[in-house]
């Protein structure tokens, strides 16, 4: 489909400028954003400036193209090249030769430049749309560390990386992905920091993709990664430049995508899911508490509601015994299984969690109102839920907040639900038998080829120094092992800071 | 070959050492006692030597059949159809071993904690879990085994250190009342533990380091005797005189430690231990059984055979003994000598005539 239309508008421009106009003017027929300003130049050569409405920056087309050329003093030039080197005050200027090409520039914003007697024309680099400002990431907000954030345009986000990596070993390939939309996708990565294959993998399965249109990052996840029945997401999305360069300089690639601020990370492992930006930036020990914090809640979240229910429905004597009596006074007045109430609560939870985000502003906050005697004092005042219960609940609630990656987060709220109905089953050895079979997925998961579990499945000692821990920067001389060839050393040894050192 | 995945040498150790030690620390201690009395701490070193004779047989023949397992190199040394018919005995002796295993988790679980759960439920589902990860390939096998067994590790000496105040030096004394004759009776049960590590012949033609395997092994035989030695020592200085008369002492001691009225209760972190351990233990044998099971029918997959092997895993467990009695008795008296005969006599006579073959061969090509 995408050959037969190139096929069909590979024609060169020719020298009869009404020629051209009508071929465009067919092309782009019921386009009303389209704008032909028919001028002649220096009073005697007809020509044309196309551009389309709300692309290109108005002001600088009219006083670098338009009134240089209608000027009388354009005249005494013969020649495309020698009005250009004159007359116009552009810097980015283009040559065009086919209608293929007139088209590719007219959709990025260039305005285009058609003479008479000439078969070819200038695209112009005058493209300006409305579009957001660099603002501080909305999803993923820290307390210290850099407050940009990717914006919806392709340029932007590209400067925003070169910023941080001024070497030119940052590369960026273009590529353009939908039949449709062309969108302009980059696949970004450091040379010789990067296993080559691994470029490679990912221009393959991009390429593989043949869609309408990419209107957002997620398309293209869902499109590239390796099991796409896996709850848990394989390829990691920032709205960071921060992120996205610590992962390029570790050798990944960074694919951003015209249109979203959410780049994508890949290849990623389940451990790069639970860490922040600002594990690095704050002192090294914090960051490792605050790390095994989210372990412990990561757990906490997919496992406390099924345990509450094994635990009460059939381990009672695992319970001590002043604990065990207070919960059951309070259960007594309940009139549904554990396992019901847990379901009923959660799935409670998730739906004003959800109402939440898609409702606006203003009704949010009867929202929360309304969640709060939901999930809390008047459901257990109404005797229909324990007030443990709603303790649980709302631990699991907070648990699954603290990860930082939203995405995960969600896989592991969704996983919950299946080992509570096991849990109520089965009671503990249901748990574990969930807990068991959720590993295996995890350690049959593959990002990239990258083990989903590495470096604890398979054990990389080196590599656990920043997983385990956040070891101090002065220990992470090396780079995680991902696959195959690797810049193993980053930065230089012996460089703990001590009063004795430099003298 | 069937399985494209490769392991590294620690992995093995972690598959071999989660396969002995996770059903070894509950029944062990009891057994040990039973003949070796207050020094059944001596039994599992005795044992040991057991463990790293079988290291050094597989690892003999496995020198002389590099990439090969066992039911592949049987049929070199014996001939095709004699190979063939000893290689079946072994996949019907892997497929009880499989099955008793399962019964014996099966076992303890309803016996301890599931009282009312149907005995099939609990076999059948761990059975299925293992099926799950063995379809999945060696390598996740083996991440499964990275990812469990040191939090089992890390379970047992917490549990250890927990017992250490309620500990009594004066229950192991005195040391070899009767002479070394009750401990090495001891031994015999333990021993067939250690044979477990035959299963290294099937997993060594996937070592990515090969070198290191042998070295790996010896290792695991010494965690193995450690912790065995460990486990018997606690609970023989905590329980003293008493300790026979637990089926599962180690987990009575769990259930003994008690702090600040919260810490307590811990025999349901035996339980983690033994569902996790007995899940990677029943990987291992599934794998066993179904790689070899395709390479002695000479097929090009084994996963076709994953799903009719859980059916008959968990009717071989329900089968294999009419109750945890029998089951126990069966373990004591017999256990030891099949698995002796299997893991240790029959490679022996193998390696034998392996060796004498490649003599003779030798000879008849220099004259």
């Amino acid at each position: 489909m995408n050959k037969q239309k190139v096929e069909n508008q590979e024609d060169p421009l020719s020298s009869d400028l009404n020629q051209n106009i009508h071929v465009l003017r067919s092309i782009y027929e019921n386009c009303s954003d389209l704008v032909f300003r028919p001028f002649v130049i220096g009073g005697k050569t007809k020509a044309f400036l196309i551009y389309i409405e709300g692309l290109c920056n108005i002001e600088e087309m009219n006083a670098s193209v338009l009134s240089p050329l209608m000027d009388e003093s354009a005249a005494k030039y013969d020649t495309l090249n020698e009005l250009l080197e004159n007359k116009i005050t552009v810097s980015k200027a283009k040559e065009v030769k086919t209608s293929t090409e007139c088209i590719n520039y007219l959709s990025i914003g260039s305005p285009l430049l058609l003479l008479e007697n000439e078969s070819i024309g200038f695209a112009f680099g005058l493209a300006k749309w409305e579009k957001r400002s660099v603002e501080e990431p909305t999803a993923e907000t820290v307390i210290r560390g850099p407050r940009e954030g990717f914006t919806e345009s392709l340029g932007v986000n590209t400067s925003l990386l070169r910023r941080k990596i001024r070497s030119p070993k940052l590369k960026m390939n273009p590529m353009s992905i939908g039949r449709y939309t062309q969108t302009e996708v980059i696949v970004a990565f450091m040379d010789g920091i990067m296993d080559p294959t691994l470029f490679e993998e990912v221009t393959k399965r991009l390429k593989r993709i043949d869609i309408a249109g990419i209107l957002e990052s997620g398309y293209i996840e869902e499109l590239i990664e390796d099991n796409p029945f896996s709850p848990f997401p394989q390829i990691l999305s920032t709205e960071r430049p921060d992120v996205a360069v610590s992962s390029l300089l570790e050798g990944r690639v960074v694919i951003l995508v015209d249109g979203t601020p959410f780049a994508l990370i890949a290849p990623t492992t389940l451990y790069s899911l639970l860490q922040s930006s600002e594990d690095y930036y704050q002192r090294f020990l914090i960051g490792t508490a605050i790390r095994w914090l989210r372990f412990v809640f990561v757990l906490i979240s997919l496992l406390l509601p099924s345990l509450y229910v094994a635990v009460s429905t059939f381990h009672h004597e695992m319970v001590p015994t002043t604990l065990l009596l207070s919960m059951a006074s309070s259960r007594e007045q309940v009139p549904f299984p554990a396992v019901i109430e847990a379901l009923v609560m959660e799935i409670t939870f998730e739906a004003l969690r959800e109402a939440g985000i898609r409702l606006p502003k203003q009704v949010g906050a009867a929202v929360s109102i309304v969640g709060a005697l939901v999930i809390g004092q008047a459901a257990v005042q109404a005797g229909i839920i324990s007030a443990p219960m709603v303790m649980v609940v709302a631990i699991t609630g907070i648990a699954s907040f603290t990860l930082p990656r939203y995405t995960a987060g969600i896989a592991l709220r969704m996983l919950r639900f299946p080992i509570m109905i096991l849990a109520g089953t089965l009671g503990l050895l249901g748990v574990m038998l969930g807990l068991i079979f959720i590993v295996i997925h995890l350690c049959a998961l593959r990002s990239f080829g990258v083990p989903y579990l590495s470096p604890m499945a398979p054990m990389k000692f080196r590599d656990m120094k920043d997983v385990l821990i956040r070891a101090p920067l002065w220990m992470l001389n090396t780079r995680p092992h991902l696959t195959g060839k690797f810049n193993k050393y980053r930065q230089a040894p012996h460089q703990k800071p001590d009063p004795s050192q430099g003298d | 070959m069937i399985e494209k995945g490769r392991i590294s040498a620690l992995q093995m150790s972690l598959l071999i050492y989660a396969n002995i030690v996770s059903s070894a620390i509950l029944t062990v201690p009891g057994i040990t006692y039973k003949y070796a009395g207050r020094d059944m701490w001596l039994s599992p070193i005795w044992g040991s030597l057991s463990g790293f004779f079988v290291v050094f047989i597989v690892y003999q023949l496995n020198k002389l059949y590099p990439m090969e397992t066992l039911i592949q190199y049987i049929q070199h040394i014996l001939g095709q159809i004699p190979g063939k018919i000893v290689g079946f005995f072994y996949l019907f002796f892997y497929l009880y071993a499989g099955g008793t295993a399962l019964r014996q988790y099966g076992d303890f679980l309803v016996g301890a904690f599931f009282n009312r759960t149907p005995i099939l439920i609990v076999i059948a589902s761990l059975a299925l879990a293992s099926t799950f990860a063995v379809r999945a390939g060696l390598e996740v096998l083996a991440r499964l085994s990275d990812m469990f067994v040191p939090l089992m590790i890390l379970l047992w000496i917490m549990i250890v250190l927990l017992l250490i105040p309620e500990l009594d030096v004066k229950n192991m004394f005195p040391i070899m009342e009767n002479g070394i004759k009750p401990s090495i009776m001891g031994a015999v049960s333990p021993a067939a533990w250690y044979t477990i590590f035959f299963h290294i012949s099937t997993l060594f033609p996937f070592l990515i380091d090969r070198k290191q395997g042998m070295k790996w092994s010896m290792f695991t035989v010494l965690a193995v005797l450690v912790t065995l030695l460990i486990t018997n020592l606690a609970t023989l200085l905590l329980f003293g005189g008493i300790t026979g008369s637990f089926v599962f002492p180690f987990m009575s001691a769990a259930r003994y430690i008690s702090y600040a009225d919260f810490f307590e209760n811990l025999e349901s972190v035996i339980m983690a231990i033994w569902i996790g351990g007995t899940f990677i233990k029943m990987g291992l044998y599934n794998y066993v059984l179904v790689l070899n099971t395709a390479q002695w029918l000479n097929l090009s997959d084994y996963k076709p055979l994953v799903l009719p092997f859980w059916m008959l895993l968990t009717l071989v467990g329900i089968w294999t003994a009419p109750n945890l009695p029998e089951l126990a008795h069966s373990l004591s008296v017999t256990g030891p000598i099949i698995s002796h005969t299997y893991f240790i006599v029959i490679p022996v006579i193998l390696l034998l005539i392996a060796v004498l073959r490649n003599r003779m061969r030798q000879k008849a090509g220099k004259p």
